[in-house]
């Protein structure tokens, strides 16, 4: 496997590109990469190119978070003031804007069927379950807290919720914080199942193998790729190699391999079976964001984006 | 909210500077003592020789091992071994050879086990041996035993105070396990040891550090870096501590050496960018922003390098964040271009550019604190930053549009700092701060304030929230809550001044609350409220206020009123282009503003705009901005007043005639004090334009009503002053009847007499009456006096200086003279002004002036309050030459005075071409002159005399020049050119008699004859234009001919003129004691009693006449007396003659003559009269004392002594 850079746009965005996410072809049209940016925009671009398709304004502070629909039709985009804004991706037709308390929404993700969207819930130390079909809260996660909560308790923050992520079958949704446990639930039953622990610094992304529903993949501050049992609790491998906090993770969708993007300014493709890095991108300037993998089913790429305001395609094969 | 960041850093710091009990301890190892003084094979087999002759010898086998040792093979080491385990097994007591052994098993057979029970072994030999320990706490160390290391060294130390090896790697240990106190007395005993070993400094430094003592930390990092200048470590902490204390400018220059050693040092670069912001926000507070800002420029560049350096540091994009942001609240707007040239679009260009260059830093702190938040989202107070941010960003925004039902983005940041921290009451006022909402900023600050009562900013945001709901009462309490609680918190003082429009406190109280807030804060709308209260209370003109304004400018550019304020400020300060191009300025931002201002806040500013110019001398531009004004129907009464008034600078009379005529219509309407501004405007239009009698016919047709007020009853009484029918008498008493207040009525009191001193005697005889109402005002009385010494009898200036013997020091009085020049010139004008000492003079003046040598101290006085004030000086000249005079010139007062004309003339005023300072000018040349002469330097004075005289001034002034050119031709007895300056005056002529007089005496001294006598006819003609006085300046001219008649011994002409002059004044004593001097003479020449009577009667009148007793008047008169037979009368006289001398100035005549006397009473009984108190002998050797030369003395005493 390896990654050969395609195409970079410098100054893709006015500001650093926070985030980034694929959205899935439709009939109509292919595969668009979306991505958010600290300059209170959205854009879609088209691949190989990186053609502007649209820019979405609206936001009022920074764009943290992308999601996009599994059917390709809609996507989600919250910024830093907990606005999450739902749209129609080919009209930008707004379909709905979520509100949540600052500090309550980071990671987005839809749920393989597309029925719910959950969202990392920051501050309320939970994952908050949005129906897609009415978009009303449906359910809210917590993470159960280890003593009763004090009034003056200043350590809520602790479990600060940063990431989240689906399982493939659906049925279980994890989320990490800030003090690097993970916290595994059962969406059927909104029960909170158990801890995985390992991280000691801030889990910023978490992502389950496609093929695998018990494999789930972790990046943390403390520069470490875990690799859990989720079912099973336990911790099955460590990825040692970025030099600085890894912010980003992505699997490919064979599930094979995954991508990493670090404060150290490098993306990495790690083999899961060899556990190690295979290649080291350092195209970046700044510290990189975002990694996603393209849509299943198209030709294999891998998107980064970074606080240099750049974005990079590569083709993975 | 620094709290997250400063605990960043240290995470930060911890990375950058691993424990520093690591890596310290490699010491240069010393090796054994028995250093081969042989060749070591020689000495090895001298070793090995006696080993074999004793076997059993310990030290043998020890050197022996050493030797092996020491040689770089690991054969030999092993045989070293086997010698060193002999020697243990033979001595147990030597240290060394366990140290040796654990050398040898922690290095090369690999037994650590062994090689610690070596290590201990040699260690509880010798405590002291820090060889052995240091070898042995490293391989602790490596096992990770740290317990065991600990204890090890406290073995060590508590056996030996000596072992300082031990007392350092202790601690270095405690400091590693964070026990600091602890660490503090290891580390000081250990830099006993090693007082040079920076490591140990650094370390104590960082232990004091920790422990909160942060001098003698900074004290012992210094010490590290003394030893080690490289100590990063040391220089960034104590730049740290330094930041911390809030000396920023040591902790700048810390960091700035830190990173000159290590310029990627992260810790440093964030120390130095922070350390810039508190040094940049500490002058802000001070106001200095175009200085905050330079150093912001720098923080922010530091910053960001540091950003690249680490950019997934939160604390790093905060700080950035945070020097954004203080940039954006104080980059100051800057005039660029000056004055009045400024365009509109150049304004509004610069406004914008200078609101981009703020927005753009606003945007810039939002985005890195957006960096800093998702770096680490769960530290509240990030979104508290980013929602204030926000806050200034939307305030540059263009348009702010939000939906007002929507939570508005800074808002709800904020409320995300409180979703993580409930308790946290600074986010409940930063709440409280940013709402827009009513009811939730009250409930936000009351939230705030049900965690801390006594939260000073709370309670002062509640007030302002009360103030801005209408509820002064509430709003009071507040603010008091807020006052009493913190004191040096602006916005409570702020809000009390706001509150005067309740008319609580007095103006002058609200301003001063105002002005502490603005000195306790720069901001710009504290200092423009304290403009407006200026305004109010009359403070315009202060400094602090013309600061304030000018610091408000910088920072509200865009609003208008700020520049107009300013142009207010300026214009108290009688800067009026400033105040113009503010004018200006402020209008352009009112027409930029878009529609919301008012119509009659552009027409205020523009009546503000040609109020300035036309007090600016900018008559065309004033009519200007009037015309436009009237061409949108804005022109209001104070307009029109301005427009009226400029036309008429301009010369447009009737034009402005025309506008005038408008001004009743608006007056109804008016203000009383604008009312009356405009008919005083009017009257003065009426009488400059038309003149008089227009002015008076206007002002009779005039309704009644108008001139019920002081100020127009000047104007009026003005005008009728000058009029001399009278036709006003009836508008004017009527309006008189409006003033009130004593300083009004003295002022009208001056006009009076200013309009009836046309006729001087009503003027002055007026103001005697006022003074007798209002003697406490320095303008009538200045008045007065000036009236008295310009009265063409010169007769009065004695009672001039008196009248104003007001303190010269009082400036308020702005008369037609100052007092002190009044001063000064009546001083002048008595001629015996100056002694009380009769030494020099004996004063026949009957009018006694008083004032005497004050009127030079006096104008001393003035000369050092204002020693530019060439007329203060000028007078003093004057006054100084009087008094030379007087005293004969001594030569010290000549010297003086020399150098003060020599000043006084390099004045530049006198270069003007101007006729008083012509006058001024011609003399000081003369004073020059004289003193030359007086001084008996003839050249000098003929070049002083000469240079007056070539003065373009009247021939009668001129006159003088050319007298005292005569005097000095005549004292160096240039006899013809005497002659040619006689008649050069004759040819000039002067009406002034004492020159005439002067002429007479110079003419008859050098007897520069002429056929028609001329200088005494000029003489009576001068007599008779002038009407002061003629008899006296006859008597005067009389006397002269006498004395010129005794000089020629001319006695019975002499006595003719004399007894004329008596006639004329008989008054006068001097007079009185020539002529009785005279007929005495003629009497001893012709030997007829008749003279004898009229000497009598003479001298007597002279002693009535004169005001102090003069000498010579009794001796004459007991000489005639005698002579006539009476011998009583003679004694009688003779003694009164004796008190009339001053002590010392008795002649020796005196004393003979007492000695006279005294041989007459020594018959006599009466033993109380003065010549008793000595004999007569006495008295001739007192008056041979005093002039020995005198024969008839010396022939008297001889007989007596016979």
């Amino acid at each position: 496997m390896k990654l050969a850079g395609l195409k970079s746009i410098e100054n893709a965005h006015d500001e650093s590109v926070w985030t980034a996410t694929w959205v899935p072809a439709t009939e109509s049209r292919s595969a668009l990469l979306l991505t958010g940016s600290l300059d209170e925009t959205v854009k879609l671009w088209k691949p190989d190119d990186l053609i502007l398709h649209h820019t979405n304004s609206g936001h009022c502070l920074g764009v943290v978070s992308v999601a996009a629909h599994p059917s390709g039709h809609f996507a989600a985009s919250a910024s830093l003031d907990s606005f999450v804004r739902v749209f129609d991706v080919d009209t930008n037709n707004t379909i709905s804007t979520l509100e949540a308390p600052p500090s309550e929404v980071w990671q987005m993700c839809f749920d393989p069927k597309g029925t719910i969207l959950a969202v990392a819930g920051g501050g309320s130390a939970s994952v908050k379950l949005w129906d897609t079909a009415t978009w009303t809260l449906v359910a809210t996660l917590s993470i159960p807290r280890p003593e009763a909560p004090k009034p003056s308790d200043k350590n809520s923050s602790k479990k600060f919720v940063l990431s989240v992520a689906w399982s493939p079958d659906g049925k279980r949704v994890a989320c990490g914080s800030m003090d690097g446990t993970i916290s595994v639930f059962d969406v059927g039953r909104a029960k909170f199942l158990h801890h995985l622990e390992g991280h000691f610094m801030p889990v910023r992304t978490l992502a389950y193998s496609p093929t695998d529903p018990h494999l789930l993949f972790s990046a943390s501050d403390d520069a470490h790729v875990h690799m859990y049992d989720a079912e099973g609790k336990t911790l099955i491998g460590a990825m040692s190699g970025h030099a600085s906090w890894v912010l980003s993770l992505d699997v490919s969708p064979n599930g094979a391999a995954i991508a990493t993007g670090s404060s150290d300014r490098t993306v990495r493709l790690w083999d899961i079976g060899m556990r190690a890095a295979v290649q080291t991108m350092t195209n970046h300037t700044d510290q990189v964001w975002g990694v996603t993998f393209g849509p299943a089913g198209g030709p294999g790429r891998l998107a980064s984006v970074s606080d240099d305001k750049s974005i990079s395609l590569y083709d993975y094969s | 909210m620094k709290r997250a960041a400063r605990g960043n850093l240290l995470v930060v710091l911890r990375k950058q500077f691993p424990k520093a009990s690591k890596n310290k301890n490699k010491n240069n190892r010393k090796h054994s003592l028995s250093v081969c003084l042989y060749g070591s094979e020689d000495e090895l087999r001298r070793l090995q020789d006696s080993l074999e002759a004793k076997p059993e010898d310990p030290s043998l086998r020890f050197d022996l091992g050493v030797l092996l040792w020491n040689e770089d093979n690991n054969i030999s080491k092993e045989k070293a071994a086997e010698q060193f385990v002999a020697a243990a097994r033979l001595n147990q007591q030597n240290g060394a050879v366990f140290r040796y052994l654990g050398h040898y098993y922690s290095r090369f057979s690999e037994d650590p086990p062994r090689a610690l029970k070596c290590y201990q072994r040699a260690l509880s030999l010798d405590p002291t041996d820090s060889d052995c320990g240091e070898a042995l706490c490293d391989l602790l160390d490596d096992q990770g035993k740290e317990t065991l290391e600990v204890s090890v060294c406290r073995d060590a130390s508590d056996k030996s105070p000596r072992a300082f090896w031990a007392f350092r790697r202790l601690g270095y240990l405690l400091v590693h396990f964070q026990k600091w106190s602890e660490a503090v007395q290891s580390l000081q005993h250990a830099i006993r040891g090693y007082p040079t070993c920076a490591d140990l400094w650094e370390t104590l430094g960082l232990a004091y550090h920790r422990l909160g003592r942060f001098t003698a930390a900074i004290k012992s990092y210094g010490r590290a870096i003394e030893l080690e200048s490289t100590r990063v470590f040391a220089l960034v902490e104590s730049g740290n501590i330094y930041l911390m204390l809030a000396s920023f400018k040591k902790g700048i220059e810390q960091f700035r050496q830190a990173l000159e050693i290590s310029p990627q040092c992260v810790s440093a670069n964030y120390g130095l960018a922070s350390g810039l912001l508190g040094l940049a926000k500490e002058f802000i507070c001070l106001g200095a922003f175009r200085w905050g800002a330079t150093l912001l420029e720098e923080a922010s560049k530091v910053a960001k390098e540091t950003t690249i350096l680490a950019a997934n540091l939160s604390c790093v994009w905060k700080l950035h964040g945070d020097i954004q942001l203080t940039y954006a609240k104080c980059y100051p707007w800057v005039e660029e271009i000056q004055g009045l040239e400024l365009t509109a679009e150049a304004f509004i260009s610069s406004i914008i550019s200078w609101k981009r260059i703020c927005h753009l830093a606003a945007l810039s702190a939002r985005c890195s604190y957006q960096r800093a938040l998702l770096l680490a989202p769960w530290q509240a107070n990030i979104y508290t930053d980013i929602a204030i941010s926000s806050d200034l960003v939307y305030s540059f925004a263009e348009c702010p549009s939000y939906d007002l039902n929507a939570w508005q983005p800074p808002e709800k940041m904020a409320l995300g700092a409180l979703l993580l921290e409930t308790e946290n009451y600074e986010f409940w006022v930063a709440l409280g701060y940013l709402s827009t909402h009513n009811a939730l900023k009250q409930h936000a600050l009351i939230r705030g304030l049900h965690l801390d009562v006594s939260l000073a900013v709370a309670w002062a945001y509640l007030g302002k929230l009360y103030r801005k709901k209408d509820e002064k009462q509430l709003a009071r309490q507040a603010f008091d809550c807020s006052r009493s609680i913190d004191p040096s918190l602006a916005l409570p003082w702020a809000g009390m001044a706001a509150d005067f429009h309740a008319g609580d406190p007095a103006a002058d109280e609200a301003f001063e609350s105002c002005l502490r807030a603005v000195q306790i804060l720069p901001l710009a709308e504290f200092q423009i409220g304290l403009a407006k209260l200026a305004v109010v209370s009359g403070h315009l003109s202060s400094p602090q206020v013309f600061g304030a304004i000018m610091q408000a400018v910088e920072c509200t550019p865009h609003y208008p009123e700020s520049h107009n304020l300013k142009g207010l400020v300026w214009e108290a300060r009688f800067d009026y282009l400033s105040a113009a191009a503010s004018y200006k300025l402020a209008r352009f931002g009112v027409t930029d503003s878009s529609s919301s201002v008012s119509k009659s806040q552009i027409r205020d500013i523009t009546i503000n705009l040609a109020r300035s110019l036309s007090k600016a001398g900018n008559f065309l531009d004033a009519v200007q901005e009037c015309e436009n004004l009237k061409k949108e129907g804005l022109l209001d009464a104070e307009g029109l007043q301005i427009y009226a008034f400029s036309l008429w600078k301009l010369g447009q009379n009737n034009m402005a005639l025309s506008v005038a005529k408008n001004f009743p219509a608006s007056v109804s309407s008016m203000e009383h004090i604008s009312a009356a501004a405009s008919v005083s405007l009017i009257c003065r239009l009426l009488y400059c334009i038309s003149g008089l009698d227009s002015a008076i016919n206007s002002i009779l047709k005039m309704p009644k009503e108008l001139f019920q007020n002081s100020r127009i009853s000047f104007i009026v009484s003005a005008i009728n002053a000058l009029d001399r029918s009278n036709r006003l008498e009836s508008v004017v008493s009527s309006s008189r009847y409006f003033l009130k207040s004593p300083k009004d009525m003295s002022g009208m009191h001056f006009l009076i007499a200013l309009g009836s001193s046309l006729g001087f005697q009503s003027g002055v005889a007026h103001l005697r009456k006022a003074l007798h109402m209002y003697p406490n005002s320095g303008l009538l009385r200045n008045l007065l006096g000036y009236l008295l010494l310009s009265g063409e009898e010169w007769n009065d200036s004695h009672l001039a200086t008196r009248c104003c013997c007001g303190d010269t020091s009082d400036d308020l009085i702005h008369g037609l003279k100052s007092t002190y020049e009044i001063l000064g010139a009546g001083a002048v004008a008595c001629y015996a002004i100056s002694n009380n000492n009769p030494k020099f003079s004996f004063p026949t003046c009957t009018y006694q002036c008083l004032n005497e040598p004050g009127a030079i101290q006096q104008l001393q006085k003035c000369l050092r309050r204002e020693p530019w004030n060439q007329s203060v000086r000028y007078l003093l000249i004057l006054n100084l030459l009087q008094k030379a005079r007087e005293e004969r010139f001594p030569r010290n007062i000549c010297i003086m005075l020399e150098r003060l004309i020599c000043v006084a003339l390099s004045d530049e005023c006198y270069s003007k071409a101007n006729v008083s300072c012509n006058y001024q000018k011609f003399q000081l040349l003369l004073c020059a002159s004289e003193l030359s002469l007086q001084c008996g330097n003839q050249n000098d004075c003929a070049n002083s005399a000469t240079n007056a005289s070539s003065i373009t001034l009247p021939d009668n002034y001129l006159f003088f020049a050319h007298l005292l050119l005569c005097r000095a031709y005549a004292s160096c007895g240039d006899l013809s050119n005497v002659q040619k300056e006689y008649v050069r005056c004759l040819e000039l002529k002067t009406n002034c008699h004492i020159g005439w007089i002067c002429l007479k005496i110079i003419e008859s001294q050098f007897g520069l004859q002429n056929d028609l006598n001329l200088s005494e006819l000029n003489f009576n003609g001068c007599l008779m234009e002038g009407k002061n006085l003629p008899n006296m300046w006859m008597a005067v001219f009389n006397l002269v001919q006498g004395l010129i008649s005794v000089w020629k011994q001319d006695f019975l002409t002499a006595e003719e003129f004399l007894r004329r002059a008596c006639t004329l004044a008989s008054a006068e004593s001097c007079l009185q004691l020539c002529h009785g001097a005279t007929c005495l003479e003629l009497a001893r020449q012709w030997c007829d009693s008749q003279f004898l009577s009229l000497a009598i009667r003479s001298l007597k009148r002279a002693r009535e006449a004169s005001a102090i007793p003069l000498p010579f008047i009794s001796a004459l008169l007991a000489q005639a007396e005698g002579s006539l037979g009476s011998k009583e009368k003679w004694e009688n006289n003779l003694r009164h003659e004796w008190f009339t001398w001053p002590p010392e100035m008795r002649p020796a005549e005196l004393f003979f003559q007492m000695h006279l006397l005294a041989r007459q009473s020594t018959a006599g009984s009466d033993s109380s009269n003065v010549e008793c108190c000595q004999s007569p002998q006495r008295w001739v050797v007192r008056a041979i004392h005093t002039n020995p030369s005198c024969v008839r003395y010396w022939k008297v005493l001889r007989k007596l002594d016979g």
